[in-house]
């Protein structure tokens, strides 16, 4: 009886804790507010029926956050949507990671030399409005990744929890959707009227 | 190349190898004592290498203040109600 009643309030204190990055995951899967907030309400109904599964209270989230996200892809079955389509874009799953690291290393300097630039803090600003633009291009197991570990702080193996793949996928996955990301915001900045580093010599001059 | 007198200096790695476990190392997933002796190693020595990690800390920071959402009130009063409830 206390133990039903313990399981409670430690149940009802996680969840409103974790309720603002419940919404935003979900938010990010649904891409509807609406949607989101009836998928957090179903997901923590269904935790709540399988608290019992939870084995180390320190892992609430990643188990939390994995259920919503089983909540999501039974939804999408339900309504006839292909999970793996909504989930795992993985139109670049099959790229070699060999090519990743030269990539980074090219595009470093023009990049580097963005960012050194005195009109910071302008770009700045532009990151923070594109930043978002740039997640959501971003393919879907990418963005997932990227979001769990860098905007809700979850480890590795968490991140593998939630999105039921092996730590191995996290880093490499975050290796890739970080370049992606920055691959991303530079050719928004580019077309924002940002001249890249040559063109801005040209002009200095 | 280390000195070969200096036998605790962390072996010298290329910015590849690096850029290549940066993500891990900012993350703090970057397990074994060597591998992160290494990177501290070359990202003390080489501008480039420490300039994009600056930068990376940096996107990190921005995207984590541009990606934060917050629950609206009425999901909050829905799921206390919910809560209520079990």
């Amino acid at each position: 009886m206390s133990e039903r009643r313990d399981s409670r309030r430690f149940f009802g204190a996680s969840v409103e804790q974790s309720m603002d990055a419940l919404y935003g995951a979900a938010l990010r899967l649904t891409r509807n507010g609406a949607d989101a907030e009836d998928l957090v309400a179903e997901s923590v109904a269904k935790a709540w029926s399988a608290i019992d599964t939870l084995e180390d209270r320190q892992r609430f989230r990643p188990w939390m956050f994995r259920i919503l996200r089983n909540c999501f892809v039974s939804d999408c079955r339900k309504r006839s949507i292909r999970p793996a389509e909504v989930l795992y874009d993985e139109a670049f799953r099959d790229e070699g990671e060999a090519d990743l690291a030269p990539l980074l290393i090219e595009q470093s300097d023009e990049f580097l030399a963005w960012w050194a630039d005195p009109e910071r803090e302008l770009i700045n600003e532009r990151l923070g409005e594109n930043i978002m633009a740039a997640i959501e291009a971003l393919p879907e197991s990418y963005r997932m990744t990227v979001l769990l570990v860098n905007v809700e702080g979850l480890g590795y193996d968490e991140a593998a929890e939630v999105l039921g793949v092996p730590p191995g996928t996290v880093r490499s996955r975050m290796k890739r959707g970080r370049t992606l990301l920055q691959k991303a915001l530079w050719e928004q900045a580019l077309d924002a009227g940002l001249n890249a580093p040559d063109d801005r010599d040209e002009v200095n001059r | 190349m280390s000195d070969p007198g200096d036998l605790d200096a962390p072996e010298e790695i290329g910015c590849l190898e690096a850029i290549e476990t940066l993500y891990a190392y900012l993350d703090g997933e970057l397990g074994d004592a060597q591998s992160l002796a290494r990177v501290e190693h070359h990202l003390g020595h080489c501008r480039s290498c420490y300039s994009r990690k600056e930068l990376e800390l940096a996107l990190t920071e921005h995207l984590r203040r541009s990606a934060r959402s917050r629950a609206p009130a009425q999901l909050q009063a829905r799921m206390r109600k919910l809560l209520d409830e079990f």
